[in-house]
């Protein structure tokens, strides 16, 4: 049972992470991503084969997953973040359904059978195979993260973020550099996707394609809206909730999947501003007149 | 081989384009993207399956009746996922559209279990030679069915007096208001008219590849969505030239690139075309 | 035949509206006239229902407006032609005027005020099947009107009609308004242009800062020195001179 806890408590952890990324594109800078399970899917395949091939020490891969998956995002983040916000959705989300199928075709990806025999991270003399140990390693880099984005948030850029959000061109007006800035956050949201993956791969020592498709896209995007978007705090409830949800309705079995889809859609009926949404009025406020 | 391809993209991309115009219209009168669209694609296909099944039903009339299925469905669930988030951040009415998605599949295998089921009856086709070529009559049948439905929802749209209303509220709704058009009921027909052109689109799949599934509609339903957005969202004629370029490029990229490919040539020459014209082929709405 | 009593309304926290009381009778052109921000058009919207007032009450012959959604209006005979003409711009001319009369059910009627309305505003028959969006601003102005008397109306409410005109075009418009009230088309104009609009209304109201601060007939406003001052531009020239 408690195995089981801390099991949960770690795939948490990694959620928030994304959870945590993804609400700097969605939240501080107005645009969407149906895509991100890619650069979450980018990292953790960047990371395991690091370690497998040229044994790199976790640290190493945590930092190549982040490298790669940043140097993907910005790849994407550049001709695209130009466009309507509608239009960025499904250009993030064909990239999703394309990442995919290369990890699922690629022959050094090990296609749909994925790559076993991960090294769990061993560095500073510590082996992090015990659960209780993995926790503690999430856990430290969840604050890092977190302290990281409130920071961001809260300083000259955080707030030349949101200025874009609420309205661009007015931003823009007032000399905020709007396409870099949203490039630099896509890309920063993708390097922390990455870094999520690595924790993901090193924990659970096999990876497939399977993980990194379109439902989990859609799972790191419903854990913000449910959280409510642009706040960091919903945003790690939502990613709690949704990891646990599943979990509790498993005694349900058959109508675990039911009964999920129409809560989620009940809950946002019940308070569309998100759990921890900052009101109605400030939503209307994110809305872009178009 | 080429022509093959050819015919069978035009095939596909004819059922895509239906589906399309069920998105571009929702877009259009509400700027939201139903993300259940291919559910209610799914939701044409069983009903007609299941009541073929009985024996009791002929083609015809399985065929409305699992078209007036997908609609009925289409307007209960604007009625519940989007009309009482309207007003709200865009992502929000988006999420609730994958809730109502994740739990319309869920049921769906909770019902019918996860297997493929055949279409219950067989039709004898045969192949035809057009110009030398040889065509099925399948392909042909359904190429015909889906141009005819564009035909008539065309015919709907620039015709008639509820057409015209829905392209007003599509293009101003307090000005439509002002006319004395209920935005509310033009937003529920036009989900009742996208749903019946998704449903027939579900069960013309489930006869050409001869299986119907809960999970059928997930990429029909985002190939769709790209050849709307390809063709300019809003724009009815785009979504149709969107979803047969879609089917063409597909079928013609599985044959001389990668099979393994297939489903990432759609989205690739979104992106593509995304990033070198934005607006889309033909023009989005408003201008 | 309208009445509106102690009429407030406003967007989000702020009163536009503090507290309007007008009239309009049968047959008569009554004008709103006021500066930018003064409440004219939000007037308009509380009337038509696409703001709903906050406190007070409207009445239409007979009907009380005050709760009724946009969309009821028109049977009742009430239509408004918007701020900006706001005609659909790309569903063709004859699809514009054919939406005008869109809660009508008497079809051959119907065909009957197209027709007449061609024959009254020919440019919207030689631009019958354009897009309405490619008309200049003159003339979407008068397919908007058009439009409004596709319904039929009892009473119609005009915004500001000359707002982005060439003075030639303002010119045809108020000559249309004009033959309107000769034809004993009721008619509450709002506009920014006091100059046109005292012209052809018998009564007038003044708004500032959603307060009615004036009101009398036409000419008695175009003779009052405060409205020519503020809204005609007389005397501008003795301040400056």
């Amino acid at each position: 049972m408690t195995a089981y806890v801390l099991h949960l408590a770690i795939l948490a952890g990694i959620y928030i992470i994304l959870t945590v990324s993804i609400n700097l594109i969605i939240g501080y800078a107005g645009q969407v991503s149906l895509g991100h399970a890619a650069f979450y899917g980018i990292g953790a395949y960047a990371s395991a084969l690091v370690s497998l091939h040229w044994h790199f020490p976790f640290p190493a891969a945590a930092l190549t997953a982040m490298l790669v998956a940043g140097l993907c995002g910005l790849a994407l983040g550049l001709p695209t973040l130009r466009l309507k916000e509608d239009y960025l959705a499904i250009v993030t989300l064909g990239f999703g359904v394309i990442v995919d199928l290369v990890f699922l075709n690629l022959e050094f990806t090990g296609g749909p059978d994925g790559l076993p025999g991960i090294p769990p991270p061993s560095f500073w003399g510590i082996d992090f195979r015990p659960p209780w140990l993995y926790l503690i390693l999430v856990v430290v880099t969840v604050i890092l993260v977190l302290i990281f984005t409130y920071r961001l948030v809260d300083s000259y850029h955080g707030r030349a973020l949101r200025a874009i959000r609420d309205h661009e061109i007015t931003a823009q007006v007032m000399g905020i550099n709007t396409p870099a800035y949203k490039v630099v956050v896509f890309t920063l949201a993708a390097a922390l996707a990455g870094l999520a993956g690595s924790l993901y791969a090193h924990y659970i020592t096999f990876i497939n394609p399977e993980t990194f498709g379109l439902h989990t896209s859609i799972l790191i995007l419903a854990m913000v809206v449910l959280g409510g978007m642009g706040s960091i705090a919903g945003s790690v409830l939502g990613a709690v909730i949704l990891t646990i949800l599943p979990e509790m309705l498993r005694q349900a079995h058959a109508y675990q999947e039911l009964i999920y889809g129409g809560l989620l859609m009940l809950l946002l009926i019940w308070r569309p501003e998100g759990l921890l949404g900052r009101g109605k009025l400030s939503l209307k406020f994110l809305k872009r007149e178009s | 081989m080429f022509f093959q391809q050819l015919i069978n993209g035009l095939t596909t991309g004819s059922v895509y384009a239906l589906i399309a115009l069920g998105y571009t219209m929702i877009y259009g009168i509400l700027g939201l993207i139903n993300f259940a669209q291919g559910e209610i694609y799914m939701c044409g296909a069983f009903v007609a399956v299941l009541l073929l099944a009985t024996g009791k039903v002929n083609f015809f009339l399985a065929f409305a009746l699992g078209m007036a299925a997908a609609a009925l469905l289409g307007v209960i669930l604007e009625r519940v996922a989007f009309r009482p988030l309207r007003g709200f951040h865009p992502l929000v009415p988006l999420i609730s559209a994958i809730g109502a998605s994740i739990f319309l599949q869920s049921l769906a295998l909770l019902l019918f279990g996860p297997n493929d089921r055949p279409f219950p009856i067989q039709f004898t086709f045969s192949t035809i030679n057009i110009a030398g070529l040889p065509v099925s009559t399948l392909q042909i049948a359904i190429l015909g069915a889906a141009l005819g439905f564009m035909g008539l929802l065309i015919v709907f749209v620039r015709y008639t007096t509820y057409g015209k209303a829905i392209m007003a509220c599509a293009l101003d709704r307090d000005t439509a208001r002002l006319m004395g058009i209920n935005v509310d009921r033009m937003v529920s027909l036009t989900f009742l008219v996208g749903s019946a052109l998704s449903g027939a689109a579900g069960i013309m799949m489930a006869i050409y590849y001869n299986a119907t599934y809960p999970r059928m509609g997930l990429l029909p339903g985002l190939k769709a969505f790209s050849a709307a957005i390809l063709g300019g969202v809003g724009n009815i004629p785009g979504a149709i030239l969107g979803g047969l370029l879609l089917g063409v490029a597909e079928s013609l990229g599985a044959a001389y690139i990668s099979s393994g490919f297939k489903d990432a040539i759609a989205f690739a020459i979104l992106i593509l075309v995304l990033l070198l014209r934005p607006q889309g082929i033909l023009r989005g709405r408003g201008d | 035949m309208l009445t509106l009593k102690s009429v407030q309304a406003g967007y989000g926290p702020l009163p536009v509206l503090k507290g309007i009381s007008l009239h309009v009778r049968a047959g008569e052109v009554v004008t709103l006239i006021g500066g930018n921000g003064a409440g004219k058009t939000t007037t308009l919207r509380a009337i038509s229902g696409l703001l709903p007032p906050r406190k007070g009450v409207i009445e239409f012959a007979g009907h009380d407006l005050t709760h009724m959604p946009a969309e009821r209006m028109v049977t009742l005979g009430l239509s408004l032609v918007p701020e900006g003409r706001r005609v659909f711009r790309t569903l063709s001319v004859t699809a514009n005027l054919e939406l005008g009369a869109f809660h009508r059910r008497d079809k051959g009627a119907v065909r009957q005020d197209l027709e007449d309305i061609r024959e009254r505003f020919p440019i919207l028959k030689e631009r019958a099947h354009q897009a309405a969006g490619t008309l200049s601003g003159g003339e979407q102005q008068i397919l908007a009107i058009g439009r409004a008397l596709m319904a039929r109306p009892r009473l119609l409410m005009l915004d500001e009609p000359s707002m982005g005109l060439a003075p030639q075009m303002v010119t045809r418009v108020y000559a249309i308004l004009a033959e309107l009230k000769a034809a004993g088309t009721t008619i509450l104009l709002v506009e920014q242009n006091a100059r046109a609009a005292l012209k052809v209304a018998d009564r007038g109201y003044v708004l500032e800062t959603g307060r009615i601060i004036l009101d009398g007939s036409a000419a008695d406003l175009r003779d009052d020195p405060e409205v020519q001052r503020a809204y005609l531009g007389k005397g501008y020239q003795e301040v400056w001179e």
